[in-house]
């Protein structure tokens, strides 16, 4: 691809999520996210293989629809209200058009299905983005328009998303669509703490993608698409595949990692809402996710391949990748849960 | 000189003498020939404690207590106080004797055993907690008495741990006691609870309405565990796998009489509490029933004995529970020397047979033994309560007693039938073992003219001859004991033993025609079967096997639980917890779920939006269902 359109691209990426932040208008946020669809587009399409096409197509087919349905529901509202504001969505029939075309935005069970397979489409780096920054900006309204959804929706939406991102990642061996699952479980995370305390929803967020970036990080780095690639980690980097398995931990929210902290803090607040079967629900939910999270400790940490690799010392050849990325943020997945209540002053 | 001081500074010399042995295995370079030094001590503690006991008698003290403070946790003190009154004072130089006698004969009884040396140790040990028992006033330091008692006779009575059945043994006289001790524990804590003290003397101010029937029945529960009263008195016969010498300390001046001890010890308590009397009573009138019926068909020259030492601790029970205590302690005393000297006899008899013990198979030995027969004779007269020798003066006071008395016929009946059977199976020791031809091989012949054979053995009967005499006219009169009665009365213990033992010289003449062979089977292996056709055969069996009681308390029971362990730990635990409900049941249930999951999508871009046209329509028309005045168009 042309670098400069690469440019271009990219800097559109950004503004349109930074446009949909900014905006309190639903015509500009609407205007943001569809940039941001377009310019990601391309990028997922970069390698011209059947596969990384069917999945952009598909891709853009469901955010085509969820944008529509975003400003059919946003103009119905200004038509009954006359209010184009974010935060007055005050009209409930748009209010749930809402809610629904942006859990179709971000992969919410049961609009959840586009998700894995897109994701199996796309190369490890456009992964990353999908999983991570391609969920900023619906969050970013999603969050706006916290105080006027309903309850019982976001309730179901949370506990049916835990559940999915759970069994459907039990079935899977390959790994893009299990980090997709985990995306959908940890959506459902998010969601259900948005009608109590919505800045909950984005620390989960900010932890979440810290986590996947860790995680696709590692993956790219071992080149791996694969439970069965994850075997060799350690030939071709032992450090990394001793970090993994904390980290994968991390994902699925042990203590005293990292990703203990939102589940935490989100457990606790259910608990103050009296909704202690949800939390349970929520918290039994999750272990099917971390079922899968510790197949993929055993496969690379817990067990040795019984392949052979043909060079016998890849890990002393220095990659050509850059690593202090992965060292960071891989840091960050495995060592946060200390500084919690730093963290949680911030954000509050 | 302070006599209290006298007799306080007179036990500390007491245990010192018998701790010396202990003590000097401390030393880097221990001497050699420990049982010979350990038999000098308690020879000399003996002697040491003749002081006391003529100090006592001669100077008519009552009670002497000693408190000296030992430890305080909280409010609660434990003071470390001894009771030197009638019991202990006459108990001590009893134990003394007894056992001096006892540990003489094992010099010679245990000679070839490599860790003599240690056995007498442990015999020792076993003494001085017994003595700690007896001279405690304290709860606490009863307990070490007795708990020390309980772990000695398990070491003792495994000693020779080779054996299957010692070990069986031991571990049934640990655990039968620690069925006991749940209720010496339990009667601590009510009294710590309720009144605050573990001072037995204390305990008996404070009660003026407290009702004591809970502690009572615990002290109750303690004495059948450690006496062997009917219930937990498996474990006294099976002691007999024991060395002889253990035996006979255990069944007759430690161990064994430590329950009734105790009772005697609250016996202020008991005697305020109707309910407890007639449990006693009830509870030692069966045992000694119960236990001399058994002894009728036994065929093992020890269980014999073992068993009616059983019978005299419940003829002792039915003292407490007729409330005389007196005589209750007497009788302990007076047993101490017979039943002591019936062992050693048993045991001298068994070594020089060379380790035969079947009455059926001895025969003739009062012209091998003569010495050892005629003692066995003795104490067999004295355990019958024939007139004047030392079994008499505690028995026939007790039978007398009861007769006088206004309580329960139903124990009276027992207790007299119990008594008559004494004389039937000592007569049956006498007839199989002692008398007519041998009906086994011995070679060499047996010789018993070594001293340490005979004079213990001689000491002891003088003791059965005489203790009862000389301990009765020294025996401070409490109660006013009923001194007119009908002769038949007077002499209803003497008749109906005398019944008894004619009864058993007509069986003899009949012995051909009994049916006296072992039941179908004797051992605890198999299914007994029990013939129902002949009511003496029932009878019989129902004798011989003990009552079925260890078949039922040692098979069934322990099968019963074995049997529902395994069935919880392979079907509920591992069958269907860890394996059906867990593993199996989680994976069934989330299993169709998974494929659902994954089923779905099946790459279709119309499944994706049939999906969220659905739900959206159908959220948006629960919506406007469940709101009715919602505006949707105006």
């Amino acid at each position: 691809m042309n670098p400069y359109v690469l440019m271009i691209l990219i800097s559109s990426l950004g503004i349109g999520t930074t446009l949909t932040f900014m905006s309190s208008h639903w015509l500009l946020a609407w205007m943001g996210l569809e940039i941001n669809t377009l310019a990601i587009i391309p990028l997922m399409a970069q390698q011209h293989h059947p596969r990384a096409v069917e999945a952009t197509t598909k891709y853009f087919l469901t955010q085509a629809t969820a944008a529509a349905m975003i400003l059919f529901a946003s103009t119905t509202n200004a038509w009954m209200t006359g209010e184009w504001n974010i935060q007055q969505l005050s009209h409930s029939p748009s209010t749930t058009l809402v809610t629904f075309a942006l859990a179709l935005k971000i992969g919410l069970a049961p609009m959840h299905f586009w998700m894995p397979e897109v994701m199996q489409g796309l190369d490890l780096t456009t992964g990353l983005i999908m999983a991570t920054w391609q969920k900023l900006a619906p969050f970013a309204i999603i969050y706006q328009i916290s105080s006027t959804t309903n309850p019982t929706l976001l309730t179901t939406l949370g506990i049916l998303s835990t559940l999915v991102g759970g069994w459907g990642g039990l079935n899977q061996t390959q790994l893009r669509k299990i980090l997709a699952y985990s995306s959908i479980a940890h959506m459902g995370w998010m969601i259900i703490i948005l009608q109590f305390m919505p800045k909950l929803t984005l620390l989960n967020l900010m932890i979440y993608i810290i986590m996947t970036s860790a995680m696709f990080m590692m993956f790219k780095y071992n080149n791996a698409t694969k439970i069965n690639y994850l075997t060799l980690t350690w030939s071709k980097s032992p450090v990394l595949a001793t970090l993994t398995m904390p980290m994968l931990l991390s994902l699925g929210g042990l203590p005293p990692l990292t990703g203990f902290m939102p589940k935490w803090l989100i457990l606790q607040e259910l608990t103050k809402q009296n909704l202690a079967i949800t939390a349970s629900i929520m918290a039994l939910a999750t272990l099917l996710s971390l079922f899968f999270y510790l197949r993929l400790c055993y496969a690379m940490t817990l067990t040795l391949s019984p392949n052979t690799t043909n060079t016998s010392s890849t890990w002393r050849i220095k990659s050509p990748q850059m690593t202090m990325p992965l060292a960071t943020i891989s840091t960050l997945t495995i060592m946060l849960l200390p500084i919690t209540p730093t963290i949680f002053s911030l954000i509050m | 000189m302070h006599l209290a001081t006298m007799f306080n500074s007179n036990l500390a010399v007491i245990l010192l003498i018998l701790a010396t042995p202990l003590l000097m295995t401390l030393t880097p370079s221990p001497l050699k020939n420990w049982a010979i030094r350990v038999k000098t001590a308690i020879q000399t503690a003996f002697f040491a404690s003749l002081f006391q006991l003529s100090l006592f008698l001669t100077q008519g003290l009552h009670t002497t207590t000693t408190s000296w403070h030992w430890m305080k946790i909280s409010t609660f003190n434990i003071s470390l106080s001894f009771k030197f009154d009638f019991y202990s004072i006459i108990f001590i130089p009893v134990a003394l004797y007894v056992s001096w006698s006892i540990l003489e004969f094992a010099l010679w009884y245990m000679h070839a055993d490599p860790r003599m040396d240690q056995f007498f140790k442990y015999l020792l040990v076993f003494l001085i907690t017994m003595i700690i028992l007896v001279t405690a006033n304290n709860l606490y330091q009863l307990f070490i008495g007795w708990e020390g008692v309980s772990i000695m006779s398990f070491l003792l009575i495994s000693w020779w741990y080779g054996r299957a059945d010692a070990n069986t043994a031991a571990l049934q006289a640990v655990i039968y006691n620690r069925v006991g001790d749940i209720g010496l524990i339990l009667s601590m804590t009510w009294f710590v609870m309720n009144l605050n003290t573990w001072e037995i003397e204390q305990t008996f101010s404070f009660l003026n309405d407290t009702p004591t029937t809970l502690p009572l029945l615990g002290l109750i529960l303690a004495a059948t565990g450690k006496s062997a009263q009917f219930g937990l008195h498996p474990w006294l016969t099976a002691a007999m796998e024991g060395p002889t010498p253990v035996s006979a300390l255990l069944h007759s001046s430690t161990m064994v009489v430590a329950g009734i001890f105790l009772l005697i010890r609250f016996h202020p308590l008991i005697a305020q509490n109707p309910t407890a009397l007639t449990i006693c009573l009830c509870l030692g009138a069966l045992s000694t029933m119960f236990a001399a019926t058994c002894a009728l068909t036994q065929n093992d020259l020890k269980k014999i004995v073992a068993f009616s030492t059983s019978s005299q601790l419940g003829l002792m029970m039915v003292t407490i529970g007729l409330n005389q205590p007196q005589l209750a302690f007497l009788h302990i005393c007076t047993h101490a020397f017979f039943k002591a000297m019936l062992f050693l006899c048993s045991g001298s008899i068994i070594h020089d047979f060379k380790d035969e013990q079947d009455i059926r198979k001895l025969g003739h030995v009062h012209a091998l033994l003569p010495f050892t027969s005629a003692c066995m004779v003795v104490g067999s007269l004295a355990l019958t309560g024939m007139p004047f020798l030392s079994g008499f003066f505690s028995k026939d006071a007790i039978i007398e007693a009861m007769n006088t008395s206004y309580l329960n016929a139903w124990a009276l009946t027992l207790t007299l039938l119990a008594t008559s059977f004494t004389a039937v199976y000592n007569f049956r020791i006498t007839f199989y073992a002692l008398m007519n031809f041998p009906r086994c091989i011995f070679l060499p012949p047996p010789k018993e003219d070594y001293s340490p054979v005979r004079n213990p053995i001689k000491r002891l009967a003088w003791g059965s001859i005489l203790a009862g005499f000389l301990i009765t006219l020294n025996c401070p009169k409490t109660e006013t004991p009923i001194l007119t009665m009908p002769m038949t009365l007077k002499l209803s213990a003497l008749l109906v033993t005398i019944l008894g033992l004619l009864s058993a010289m007509w069986l003899k003449t009949l012995m051909n025609k009994l049916p006296n062979k072992s039941p179908a089977s004797n051992t605890m292996t198999q299914k007994s079967k029990i013939p129902m056709d002949n009511p003496a055969k029932i009878i019989f069996n129902f004798s011989n096997l003990t009552g079925y009681i260890p078949t039922i308390m040692h098979r069934m029971a322990p099968k019963a639980n074995l049997t529902m362990g395994q069935l919880m730990a392979t079907q509920l635990m591992d069958q269907t917890w860890l394996e059906i409900s867990l593993p199996k049941g989680i994976t069934s249930s989330q299993l169709p779920l998974t494929k659902l999951t994954s089923d779905i999508p099946r790459g279709m871009v119309m499944t994706y939006l049939t999906t969220f046209i659905f739900t959206t329509l159908l959220s948006t028309l629960l919506l406007i269902l469940t709101q009715p005045d919602l505006p949707i168009l105006t």
